[in-house]
């Protein structure tokens, strides 16, 4: 039923081998495939290895699902842009993706605006308390860590530490903090993000709530989800057992705390620029707006930039062609369209060429957003954006400010 | 700063706000001169970039106007209106160009003094603020 929660692992060997946690997404995977609920499967590979270059993967074959087993972190692939470019939204195909929470939030998202046909996802979500930019997260390795980057087999973040383990077997950890004060650590997003456990994905998975290892903690967060692990179980693909009341405390005090951690990031980076006159705002964003080379990749990796025929092509007569900078309407518009649905995935920031704090911007004025509208991107599918949709009974409130 | 005159756009539905402001003209109600009325077939005609194009363009204040609510003559475009006015004011606020230089008002088509009021008004919270942030600039430049 929606809302079970277990304790679960995989009870395949080659799969409990390989797998971190219990192989529980990896035999879900799997199964996903056998049981032919899903004609693919989207995960995460490293490319010939390596960690620091993750890159979405469509498997067909179950037995090839076992090389996207293991978790990266120092990657952060565009899962959601995948779906809609690579798969067509999904048309035509049945697809179980593995999701972070960010990734499940952007996909509906999407979906909303007709782009991902949601009928043909399961969405399996991981727990996730953030991922590292690759490239700093090399020069970490090497200059933080002192090791070669590619000796690392693993990394892991928990407690607000990040823990990575190498070839040999050890294993160094440092504080988030101590990392993110040197500007290396998570990507900012990810330290600004309060969601940890996607339960807007139809499946919820991670080990938050376990003491042992080599399980998972699972919660079917949709009514798809929990058929779909009824029958992984039936299927004997996983085993089970019912999580004790200690162990579904600590998952949620777990969660509390990382949600705190969030808003302490948002509350500082959101603060040092609402401190700023208007002026000092004003010149602030020009300057980087100045710096943009129109390269449109904040907009080709945004999930909410959806259209067909966007309004910064040159051919639409709002941004004049040919120019860099580009006409101040190329960012205004840019930020002003996506900014009621940002879900904070910082793709837009992660491929911007000029390194612009574009999610800084675009998340903090989503949160101003929310504060009037209550709307909470990528949740709840029947909820559309709030700069797009008027209800019937706004027609009674007279003022000129919405106030809900 | 006496010597500043404002440069604000007045984006008025065709079917309210705009006979409200044939109706000062023909009343002979006396309005400051600083507003430059363009006629939009609804407010909700009126999205961010219309408004963001205003103030690229040199506008000091935007000024959108619409029927009451319940009276567009589309139903609801001056509801989009409204949202969409409420929402970009984090925007303006958030890169410097102010809220309060955009205003969203209603006024039906024999509201004749309300045009006077609310562009005097208008006119004075943007003597107050002084050139917008983009003028400034040009200014300097
Ligand atoms: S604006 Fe940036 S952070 Fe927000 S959804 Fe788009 S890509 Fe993600
Ligand atoms: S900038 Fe606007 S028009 Fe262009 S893709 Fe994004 S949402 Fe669409
Ligand atoms: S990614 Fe950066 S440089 Fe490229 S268009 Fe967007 S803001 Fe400009
Ligand atoms: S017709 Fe006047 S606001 Fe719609």
């Amino acid at each position: 039923m929606k809302g079970d929660v277990y304790i679960a692992s995989s009870t395949d060997k080659e799969v409990l081998e390989k797998a971190e946690c219990g192989g529980v997404v990896t035999s879900l995977l799997k199964f996903a495939l056998e049981s032919k609920r899903a004609d693919a499967v989207l995960a995460v590979k490293a490319r010939d290895g390596n960690r620091y270059d993750g890159t979405p993967v469509l498997i067909s074959q179950p037995d090839k699902v076992i090389e996207t087993a293991g978790t990266l972190h120092c990657t952060s692939p565009n899962i959601a842009r995948y779906v809609k470019e690579y798969t067509d939204g999904a048309s035509d195909l049945k697809i179980a993706v593995v999701v972070k929470p960010c990734d499940a939030k952007a996909i509906i998202e999407l979906a909303k605006r007709t782009q991902v046909k949601m009928d043909n996802l399961i969405l399996i979500g991981l727990n996730c308390t953030g991922t590292l930019p690759s490239v700093k997260a090399k020069k970490m390795m090497k200059e933080v860590f002192g090791i070669d980057p590619t000796d690392v087999v693993a990394e892991d973040i928990d407690d607000d530490r990040l823990v990575i383990t190498l070839a040999d077997g050890t294993q160094k950890e440092k504080t988030l903090m101590e990392l993110e004060e040197q500007e290396y650590g998570r990507r900012e997003n990810c330290r600004r993000c309060e969601t940890n456990i996607p339960t807007m994905a139809d499946i919820a998975c991670g080990k938050w709530g376990t003491s042992d290892k080599g399980t998972t903690f699972v919660e079917a967060c949709t009514e798809k989800g929990a058929n779909f692990i009824d029958a992984a179980i039936s299927a004997g693909c996983i085993s089970i057992r019912q999580p004790n009341p200690e162990a579904v405390q600590l998952r949620r005090k777990k969660d509390d705390a990382a949600i705190q951690s969030a808003k302490q990031w948002q509350e500082r980076d959101f603060s040092s620029l609402k401190q700023m006159s208007s002026d000092e705002r004003f010149e602030y964003w020009f300057g980087q707006f100045e710096r943009c080379i129109k390269c449109y990749g904040c907009r080709d990796a945004c999930p909410i930039c959806y259209c067909k025929d966007c309004n910064l092509e040159a051919d639409r007569g709002l941004v004049p062609p040919g120019e860099v900078p580009p006409d101040i309407m190329f960012p205004m518009v840019r930020i002003t369209h996506v900014m009621d649905s940002c879900v904070n995935c910082g793709q837009c920031q992660d491929v911007c060429a000029m390194e612009l704090p574009l999610s800084r911007l675009i998340f903090m004025l989503n949160r101003d957003l929310y504060d009037i509208f209550k709307y909470e991107p990528g949740v709840d599918i029947g909820q559309l954006p709030p700069l797009r949709t008027v209800t019937e009974q706004e027609l009674s409130l007279s003022g000129v400010d919405v106030a809900f | 700063m006496d010597s500043f005159k404002p440069k604000i756009v007045g984006l008025f539905c065709n079917w309210c706000s705009y006979r409200g402001a044939d109706l000062a003209g023909t009343s002979r109600l006396k309005y400051a001169p600083n507003v430059k009325i363009i006629r939009v077939m609804c407010s909700g005609r009126v999205d961010e970039r219309l408004v963001l194009k205003a103030f690229a363009l040199g506008a000091d204040g935007v000024l959108v106007c619409g029927c009451h609510p319940g009276e567009c003559h589309y139903h609801k475009g001056n509801l989009n209106a409204r949202r969409r006015i409420t929402g970009l004011k984090p925007f303006v606020e958030a890169i410097g160009i102010g809220k309060e230089r955009l205003r969203l008002e209603w006024i039906s088509a024999s509201e004749g003094p309300k045009v006077a009021e609310t562009v005097n008004s208008f006119t004075q919270t943007i003597k107050q603020l002084g050139p917008s942030a983009f003028n400034r600039r040009r200014n300097e430049h």
